[in-house]
């Protein structure tokens, strides 16, 4: 059975005039489909719109309470895990340092001064490291390397950035 | 600038009161969306409320130029879709159960007609029963045209598609309930034979 255009007008739900209505009345006596679709689209229209039970705004009062307590509990944990790491793995570094501080002053002041020295050389080693390379590397590697080298630093530091703001924000409502 | 604009305005400030003002405004469109799409009052009530911390948690990201309905509704149906996606379970909620587990819903005995009332709740459980065949775009795109009346582009915007994938989406979906539709009467009809009397 050709069911155009009245499968059209039903599916987009289409102002019919006087003539038209007739047309399809006609054709929805002979037609399931296009009667089960008319059936459908009236069954849409007239269907009822469900309210939540009573209190809903309350019940979300609390949530949002409970949400903001459990944001702000795990703000607080995850902050205390990185103070404690932190202290924890300074302490482990810094133990070795320490215990030769309280025993023998004289040592430290040695050690200190060695270490000095040690980073007074290296840098100035490191120094005339770099200017040799910056003045032969130009020779040997192509701009394009340089580029990419710079565009990789450029996204390294992007994505530091947006990672440093992402852990930092917090949400909508919950104050640090 | 009117009331919801105003509230909006003092909820992205922070104001608790406010958005509160905007969950009551609202409560009834979101609740029926996540009805409609999950099948389960519970699971309803439970979406709706994830809708509105969401839209809470979001309110920075809303953009005052599009309609506040129009941002929440795309919230609770983008989460009642990530949430069927995620488990595909049985839909329809049972407001009452017969000997052979068909569902029904109670007609209300203070109604001035019960028996119409019951008729149209019949139908009403139809189609809310068919709901759950569509997939779940569709059925989302079904309920904003036809619940809320939302325009095509409208739709659109909600769900993230084309104009024209909402229109050829609603058109398959209103085939796919006709064909559902037509199916049930098919069954009904070949139920009611055997008891007929047999003058007629």
């Amino acid at each position: 059975m050709n069911h155009q255009p009245f499968e059209e007008w039903l599916l987009n739900d289409k102002n019919l005039t006087a003539a038209e209505k007739r047309e399809l009345d006609l054709h929805l006596r002979t037609c399931v489909h296009c009667t089960a679709l008319s059936a459908t689209g009236l069954a849409l229209r007239s269907a009822n719109v469900i309210s939540p039970v009573p209190g809903f705004a309350l019940r979300f009062q609390h949530r949002l309470a409970a949400q903001k307590i459990a944001e702000r509990r795990r703000r607080f944990w995850g902050l205390m895990v990185l103070i404690v790491s932190g202290v924890g793995l300074f302490g482990w570094f810094a133990a070795p340092y320490l215990y030769a501080v309280i025993t023998s002053p004289v040592e430290w002041i040695t050690a200190i001064i060695g270490y000095m020295l040690f980073v007074a050389t290296s840098v100035q080693a490191l120094t005339q490291v770099i200017t040799v390379l910056v003045h032969i590397l130009p020779d040997f590697v192509p701009p394009y390397i340089w580029m990419v080298l710079i565009s990789a630093m450029a996204g390294f530091g992007l994505l530091w950035t947006i990672s440093i703001w992402r852990f930092s924000r917090a949400p909508q409502g919950v104050s640090a | 600038m009117n009331e919801e604009t105003a509230w909006v305005a003092q909820a992205q400030q922070g104001s608790d009161e406010a958005f509160t003002k905007l969950v009551e405004t609202y409560q009834t469109p979101v609740f029926n969306l996540c009805y409609r799409m999950l099948g389960e009052p519970d699971l309803a009530e439970d979406a709706a409320q994830e809708t509105f911390l969401r839209a809470f948690q979001h309110l920075h990201r809303y953009d005052q130029k599009r309609s506040f309905a129009t941002w929440l509704l795309s919230i609770a149906a983008h989460y009642c879709i990530d949430r069927l996606r995620r488990r595909k379970f049985s839909m329809f909620s049972m407001d009452a159960e017969d000997e052979d587990g068909n569902s029904y819903e109670l007609p209300d005995p203070d109604s001035p007609n019960p028996e119409a009332e019951s008729v149209k709740g019949q139908t009403r459980d139809r189609i809310h029963a068919m709901l759950k065949d569509l997939d779940d775009t569709d059925r989302a795109a079904v309920i904003m045209r036809y619940w809320y009346d939302y325009s095509e582009a409208e739709i659109a915007q909600s769900l993230r598609l084309t104009v024209s994938a909402v229109k050829s989406r609603l058109h398959r979906a209103r085939k796919e309930l006709a064909g559902l539709w037509q199916e049930e009467e098919t069954r009904a009809e070949s139920e009611r034979r055997p008891y007929e009397s047999p003058a007629f």
